[in-house]
């Protein structure tokens, strides 16, 4: 049964006239700036779709039409499946769901010493074991890198890693053309033949435009997903004042525009393909010039700003959670995740990511994915709010119980206070002697030995042999094919 | 034409005015190549600030370029004529390796070096080792500096490494590298000779690993 995540959506910053100002200042950029592209596949689309097109330069203008038949053609509604049903969850709406990391790490943090290193490709499967387990992640990216395997091959090596190790749903990027088709091969092999795959998509493409306005030649990787009806999603995320305007506003028309010369991509591809909207503003710091995960900046225009346009274009969404700044799992970092898990819950995001990712997103962190599920735990009973209703107001329950009585042995509070009450899994609540007696241990270290018991007892169910020598052959076949003198 | 005008102009933040300053000073006899000093200058001014936690990076970008434009367009061609030259610090040569398109950080990169008072000739986005090799080798360069972003374009500074090493250059020319992925322990394990964090530290580093004074 695929599982309705809680809706959120109460928070709204922007009226309807302002989001249309917003769609009409992109839909002018897409047709009077276009967007510029160095791929001959993706200007051909685009040609042959009726854009206008400058062989020249790689100008791609979008006329308004072709850009609202795109979204017309969109759907409403995505189930992005676990290869485990039970995890499958529907992208709609406002229904939030969180997951783990992002697009993979230069550093991770050693869960073992606290120091940062070069993470492996063992970091990221024991990475994605570790969001498997973890009950408030509905989907998985990664919080490591494959950087002990040979660099063209290094996403078929992680895709294989992620297929092997959770039974969630996957959102992940393939940066080309070949690499998206390794994997789609992948995907099919576990679902049963490109048919099943596309009925029930075991993921969803994570593809990045370059700001401002660049179609990549890596983007070629919407055709092929298009192509074979998978989910994509595209996150355009301009910095405002660099590669977007000095304006967050000025730098979601970028955005927008740059995500909805994607959409159209793909629906002139294969109309009907699974787009997951994002538009996303991001900040650098001025002095250091790091690009910055914790920023106000990313939170609200990733959630909030994300969300009223998706809903103004009735599709689901790719947004944030969880990532910071900081250089450890510390304060900081727990306000930033809370920041931008909450925000980003409130304003009803479908795919809230980055849960784990510290330092700016260049450090992977396990901890720091542990005290994330907690705080993720925290926001969801917040998104979930309070019901209204004769049984919740209870006003017989007072009559009968009275002043100066108390509730705590009456039916009705036995029969409500678990949903009501949320228990945290890590987050300290004891009384200080208490706290003391059990080692006056600080959240990280708490979070880091809930980890490594995670990562010693936790194993998801195993992918068939034989599926598992499939994906192994089909990036050993990656590797003669990319690889010199491999 | 006072010097201050100059740096005035340059802290104004506005091109106009500063085109309108280096003709007015031209007009007035000014030898070009003072010109630029005061330039650099007025540079130098907007670096402390942004080092003071004054001024942005945007500050420091629009208080380079039109900079960078006037030196270019108006007292390059003057020099040329009076047979002078910029006092140049080293020949660099920049670009975003191989695979990677992201050159944001290496245009400020360019614009810093610049406006340093390097010989900057960027190569581009998305270039191949052997490009960078080449172009160092033609134009006679003391730095090539490479900048990646992505974890499978990382590499291919290594590839540069090597790149200036099959071709006999490596004694000849400086290796400078950055980007998000990349650290100093990255640089050193493949063999270039400085890293920098941002494009201020990247001119610091290149003054240092080319042994030069501003």
């Amino acid at each position: 049964m695929v599982k309705r995540g809680l809706r959120g959506g109460q928070l709204r910053f922007l009226t309807k006239t302002q989001v249309e100002a917003i769609h009409t200042a992109a839909l002018e950029v897409v047709g009077k700036v276009g967007v510029r592209t160095a791929s001959k596949r993706i200007l051909e689309v685009f040609n042959a779709g009726g854009a206008e097109i400058n062989q020249k330069d790689g100008g791609i203008k979008i006329p308004q039409h072709l850009v609202e038949e795109s979204l017309r053609k969109a759907p409403r509604q995505i189930t992005l499946c676990g290869r485990n049903p039970e995890y499958d969850i529907l992208l709609e709406g406002s229904r939030v769901y969180y997951g783990m990391g992002g697009t993979p790490t230069p550093f991770i943090r050693d869960i073992e010493t606290g120091q940062n290193r070069r993470p492996t490709k063992k970091d990221f499967a024991d990475a994605t074991r570790l969001g498997d387990a973890l009950p408030n992640m509905s989907f998985l990216m990664t919080i490591a890198g494959a950087f002990d395997v040979p660099y063209q091959v290094e996403y078929e090596h992680e895709w294989e890693a992620l297929f092997n190790n959770t039974e969630k749903p996957i959102v992940y990027s393939a940066p080309s053309a070949y690499s998206s088709r390794k994997v789609l091969e992948m995907a099919a092999a576990i679902a049963g033949g490109m048919e099943e795959l596309r009925k029930r998509p075991i993921m969803c493409l994570y593809s990045e435009t370059i700001a401002p306005l660049s179609i990549a030649v890596a983007n070629e990787n919407i055709i092929e997903f298009a192509k074979a009806g998978v989910p994509i999603t595209e996150g355009a995320a301009p910095i405002v004042g660099a590669t977007g305007p000095g304006t967050v506003t000025g730098a979601l028309v970028v955005a927008n525009a740059e995500n909805l010369a994607a959409l159209t991509l793909a629906q002139l591809v294969n109309p009907g393909t699974p787009f997951v909207y994002a538009g996303w503003v991001n900040a650098i710091d001025p002095f250091s010039c790091r690009l910055l995960y914790g920023a106000p900046e990313l939170a609200f225009s990733t959630s909030v700003l994300n969300a009223q346009m998706a809903e103004f274009y009735g599709l689901p969404t790719f947004g944030f959670a969880g990532p910071s700044d900081s250089k450890l799992p510390d304060a900081q970092a727990g306000a930033e995740a809370m920041q931008m898990a909450l925000m980003n819950g409130l304003a009803g995001i479908n795919l809230c990511h980055d849960c784990g990712y510290l330092a700016g997103g260049s450090v992977g962190s396990m901890e720091m994915a542990v005290i994330c599920d907690d705080v993720l735990g925290n926001v969801l009973r917040l998104i979930r709010g309070t019901e209204v209703s004769d049984e919740t107001l209870a006003v017989d329950v007072i009559k009968e119980v009275g002043p100066e009585g108390d509730f705590l042995g009456h039916k009705h509070t036995l029969k409500h206070i678990r949903d009501e009450l949320h228990i945290p899994s890590i987050f300290d609540r004891n009384p200080e002697a208490a706290w003391i007696k059990a080692g006056s241990k600080p959240l990280h270290q708490v979070a880091k030995e809930k980890a490594q018991k995670i990562l010693k007892e936790h194993y998801p169910q195993s992918l068939p042999k034989d599926i598992q020598a499939q994906l192994s052959q089909i990036v050993k076949q990656a590797e003669r094919e990319q690889v010199k003198g491999a | 034409m006072s010097e201050e005008e100059i740096v005035n102009a340059v802290l104004s933040f506005d091109g106009d005015k500063v085109t309108e300053a280096t003709k007015k000073a031209l007009k007035q006899g000014q030898d070009p190549v003072k010109i630029v000093d005061e330039l650099t200058k007025a540079l130098r001014i907007v670096g402390k600030k942004f080092e003071d936690g004054e001024f942005f990076l945007m500050h420091l970008v629009a208080a380079a370029e039109p900079v960078q434009r006037v030196i270019k367009e108006i007292l390059e061609p003057e020099m040329m004529k009076k047979k002078e030259a910029r006092k140049s610090l080293g020949k660099v040569v920049l670009g975003t390796v191989a695979g990677d398109i992201h050159d944001i950080g290496k245009n400020i990169v360019g614009a810093m070096l610049f406006a340093a008072g390097f010989e900057v000739y960027d190569v581009g986005k998305d270039i191949p080792s052997d490009q960078f090799v080449s172009k160092a080798k033609e134009v006679n360069a003391n730095l090539i500096g490479a900048s990646a972003l992505l974890s499978t374009s990382l590499p291919m500074q290594r590839e540069i490494v090597e790149g200036t090493v099959n071709a006999g250059l490596r004694d000849k020319v400086k290796l400078m590298f950055g980007g998000a992925p990349v650290t100093e322990e990255w640089v050193k394990e493949i063999g270039g000779d400085g890293y920098a964090e941002n494009a201020i530290e990247a001119v610091n580093v290149a003054k240092k690993i080319l042994k030069v004074q501003a």
